[in-house]
């Protein structure tokens, strides 16, 4: 008799088991990173600009709403393997230029359609960079100082980075910032309500909750926005106070629905690039053959991949031949469809598809 | 009132005009979803229409990462979300039936969704209202069912479901073929 001792491992110990989840860890981790970087951009909190306040805390909260939200859909079989996967993958040469691509011109959504895409950069392009100025202006990592001499000081994370004259190009393009990014997203969603009106796939399938509400909730920021300039500059600041409030709620508002709605495609979009990745990297490690027609058609990895997913939901595709489904192209499985339905053996015979387009 | 489309295989001559029609359809953005096939082109003529079967427990949903493709409370299988599909194509390889289509240039998957603008409503889909030879029908479950009584299959076979890879929506049938006669259209 063969006895195999096992000694017990030593149970590793990481700095994992110091949470209760992975939930909770990386909203430690977030929040600290946040304290940290406030403390050091106000220097030591001394630059706090506490009418911004019901930002922060609504930053905090729209965080714990990302994480629980990102953290439940990553424990889904498919994703899970292509986070996995495309974590690997990250470096991979092509990354910058399908990054630039998907996230920055959008060329996909420009194939969709011009307007389709013009739409798109204003009210993402339009949200994008208002974050880039009002997240670093709440948590004090940018703030302004005005001289004596008329000169203008953008200071970030404590270093005064930029000195221009009060009344010059540069200090008037970041006085009025807010304004234009908001002009931006008002004409986008405009755009975008306009054709949730007219495209009838849009009114198929929208939902108030689902399309509109996201749309409703970006013009209502945007245009409480306006409105306290505007009360500044023409009202001489009556009203503002009020206006403020509304601002502020419009804007929290909107970051706790941004995990749950439509607009959860921003922060879950970037997985586009693990996708790309994972299709080019293991296309050119090995491909897969038709078990029907020999042709290539999926990587092998790809093909195993779904085979798994499907078989942890309790589908399964194995036929009687041996083969399982995912491993015919996809012309050979309808053919093979066609010929589960009559008993002919259509998917053996050498005849291309003919006429699938609808064309003559 | 629920209805399904319903498919008679053998009723199909081959006219395409269900490929047309549904390039037709509100949202279709002129490109059809469904496909027709030469059963067994060197012996004879007959030809059998493919489409969307609209699965209760859709493979193309299960391995979706991005949760892109919803199911419409009547049961439709619908196309993936714009803002949500990233491309992956898991859909068109765990699809048993090889439908859903992708389009590279557009980065997104497009597929059958019974058109779901006409469908939601009651009215029957592009394909069957137009399909010449009944073999794409809308029907009720009652009209369903009087089919079934109708072709007096008591074998066990009414419905081509047994060649299907689980529950779907949409009813497939082959009443000649089933009860060995045959049909000419
Ligand atoms: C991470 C970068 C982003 C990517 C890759 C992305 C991608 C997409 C895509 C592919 C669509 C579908 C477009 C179509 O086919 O018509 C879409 C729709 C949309 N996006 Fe983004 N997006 C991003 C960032 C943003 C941002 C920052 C916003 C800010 C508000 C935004 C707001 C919207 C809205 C409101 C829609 C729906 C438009 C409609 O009503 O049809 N997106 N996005």
């Amino acid at each position: 008799m063969n006895h195999q001792t096992v000694i017990p491992g030593k149970k590793e110990q990481t700095i994992n088991q110091a949470f209760a989840s992975n939930f909770a860890k990386s909203m430690f981790l977030a929040i600290l990173g946040l304290f940290i970087l406030t403390f050091i951009g106000t220097r030591m909190f001394t630059h706090i600009d506490l009418n911004l306040y019901g930002y922060m805390v609504g930053t905090i909260v729209f965080i714990g709403g990302f994480f629980y939200r990102f953290i439940a859909w990553g424990e889904r079989p498919p994703t899970k393997i292509l986070i996995k996967k495309g974590m690997k993958l990250l470096f991979k040469k092509s990354t910058p230029a399908t990054t630039v691509n998907h996230l920055v011109t959008y060329k996909f959504i420009w194939n969709r359609g011009i307007y389709r895409w013009l739409q798109h950069v204003l009210m993402g392009g339009g949200t994008i960079l208002s974050c880039f100025v009002t997240f670093p202006l709440v948590f004090g990592w940018m703030y302004f100082t005005m001289d004596d001499n008329g000169m203008y000081n953008i200071i970030m994370i404590g270093v005064n980075v930029l000195t221009v004259p009060a009344d010059g190009i540069i200090a008037n393009l970041s006085y009025n910032a807010l304004n234009i990014t908001a002009t931006m997203v008002i004409l986008g969603v405009c755009m975008a309500l306009y054709r949730r009106l007219k495209n009838n796939q849009a009114r198929a399938e929208q939902k108030f909750m689902y399309d509109f509400l996201p749309l409703y909730l970006l013009l209502f920021v945007s245009i409480t926005g306006l409105v306290l300039t505007f009360m500044n500059v023409v009202l001489h600041g009556f009203g503002h106070s009020v206006m403020s409030l509304i601002h502020q709620y419009s804007v929290i508002i909107t970051l706790i629905y941004l995990p749950f709605g439509k607009l959860a495609h921003i922060p879950f979009r970037p997985l586009s690039i693990f996708a790309k990745n994972y299709r080019e990297h293991y296309s050119q490690q090995s491909m897969k053959e038709c078990k029907v027609c020999g042709e290539s058609f999926v990587s092998v990895e790809q093909s195993n991949d779904v085979i798994d997913v499907l078989s942890i939901n309790q589908i399964d595709f194995k036929q009687d031949e041996g083969f399982h489904l995912a491993e015919l192209c996809l012309p050979c499985r309808r053919k093979y469809r066609i010929a589960q339905f009559s008993g002919a053996p259509t998917h053996q015979l050498k005849v291309k598809e003919a006429n699938q387009n609808a064309k003559g | 009132m629920k209805q399904r489309l319903y498919i008679e295989l053998e009723n199909c001559i081959g006219c395409r005009s269900c490929l047309a029609a549904c390039t037709q359809c509100g949202g279709h953005e002129e490109r059809n979803r469904n496909y027709v096939y030469d059963v067994n082109p060197f012996v004879n003529r007959q030809t059998m229409p493919l489409m969307c079967l609209h699965c209760v427990n859709p493979a193309c949903a299960r391995s979706c990462p991005a949760q892109a493709i919803q199911i419409h409370e009547t049961g439709a299988v619908l196309s993936a979300l714009v803002e949500k599909c990233i491309g992956c194509q898991n859909c068109t390889i765990a699809c048993p039936y090889g439908i859903p289509k992708f389009d590279t240039e557009q980065n997104l998957m497009y597929k059958c969704d019974l058109c779901i603008d006409r469908t939601k409503d009651g009215i029957p889909p592009m394909c069957a209202s137009v399909c010449p030879t009944n073999t794409l029908q809308w029907l009720t479950e009652e009209e369903i069912e009087m089919k079934q009584k109708q072709f007096n299959l008591d074998n066990g076979k009414w419905t081509a479901s047994m060649k299907l890879e689980g529950e779907t929506n949409v009813r497939v049938n082959l009443p000649g073929i089933l009860q060995g006669v045959t049909k000419l259209f």
